[in-house]
């Protein structure tokens, strides 16, 4: 878990931070905000921060994807290299279509096929299309870590906005009754 | 998501920044949690579809048999498989401990800052799953 910070982060990545309330009064008169300006301004915050979230999401999910599909793409020339060795053809059932499958034999080959996407294809040599796998694969790994970490970061902003929202209600409600009782008070003693 | 929830009836209630942060820490433990739970049940899932598979072996006579790869069936003779699930079997079995561990170390982190915030707020705060 990440350590806690001596105090609040103004911003990570374009992700504004929340600013931490020490006292609901001297927030509200800082920011010259009444209690309903001040509420509004923090919903709005908070359906910014969930709008950024749902996009985070979405990038992790794609990351979460892509990267058992690099590792599977590493094991098959990992296993057309063994095989380079012995001189034996490969023979493997591939699916055509869905539901029927032909049978290819691959033999003896020092070179494979990638999709680069957007319908690029390259021949690279074995050794060369693994050490490209296994690069893209460690970026992949990588961007999911920063992703995770702007998630909680983002996860945190969240929080501290709704308990800033609960305290500024709980404190509005507090002066009501303060306020009430002062004007009940008087009205007894006039 | 929000699980926690701060109800208090209108009394003011006086939160510092490291308040704040243990907040914070508990609500990313409960995640992580979450994510641990979606996991171990994926790894069972694993275990169990490769002793399925390793029973199925012990059970075919045929030599060769064709080895999922990436998309394609390579065929493989049948003592290459046996050891491939082996390694298999191990990778996911160790895998599903470090889970288990992890969120055993989560859950005790999360109960005691149960204990602390809620020594603290009391009824003010819900840290329960809804």
């Amino acid at each position: 878990m990440a350590s806690s910070s001596s105090t609040p982060t103004t911003e990570r990545r374009g992700i504004p931070g929340a600013q931490f309330v020490e006292d609901v009064q001297s927030y509200l008169s800082q920011s010259g905000l009444d209690v309903n300006s001040a509420l509004a301004f923090l919903q709005e915050r908070l359906q910014q921060y969930k709008l950024v979230e749902m996009k985070l999401l979405a990038q992790q999910r794609d990351l979460q994807a892509k990267i058992p599909d690099i590792e599977k793409c590493l094991d098959v020339v990992a296993t057309l290299q063994a095989k380079k060795g012995t001189g034996e053809e490969l023979f493997a059932d591939f699916e055509v279509s869905e539901g029927i499958y032909s049978r290819a034999r691959i033999e003896d080959s020092d070179s494979v096929c990638l999709w680069l996407g957007a319908n690029v294809m390259l021949e690279y040599s074995c050794e060369e299309a693994s050490l490209l796998l296994q690069k893209n694969l460690e970026n992949a790994t990588a961007s999911l870590e920063v992703l995770v970490a702007d998630l909680q970061f983002l996860r945190d902003q969240v929080t501290i906005t709704q308990v800033t929202i609960a305290r500024v209600y709980n404190w509005d409600v507090h002066q009501r009754r303060i306020r009430h009782a002062a004007a009940a008070s008087t009205a007894i003693d006039s | 998501m929000q699980q926690q929830q701060q109800g208090g009836g209108g009394s003011e209630m006086v939160v510092t920044w490291d308040d704040q942060q243990n907040i914070n820490k508990f609500g990313r433990l409960n995640n992580r949690f979450h994510e641990l739970e979606e996991e171990i049940k994926i790894a069972k899932e694993t275990n169990d579809n490769l002793e399925d598979a390793s029973n199925e072996l012990i059970l075919t006579d045929e030599e060769v048999v064709r080895f999922q790869i990436g998309e394609i069936f390579a065929h493989v003779p049948k003592e290459e498989v046996e050891d491939r699930i082996e390694r298999m079997k191990q990778t996911t079995s160790k895998n599903l401990e470090q889970l288990e561990e992890e969120k055993e170390s989560v859950l005790s982190q999360m109960a005691e800052l149960k204990k602390i915030l809620y020594g603290k707020f009391k009824d003010s705060i819900n840290l329960e799953e809804d």
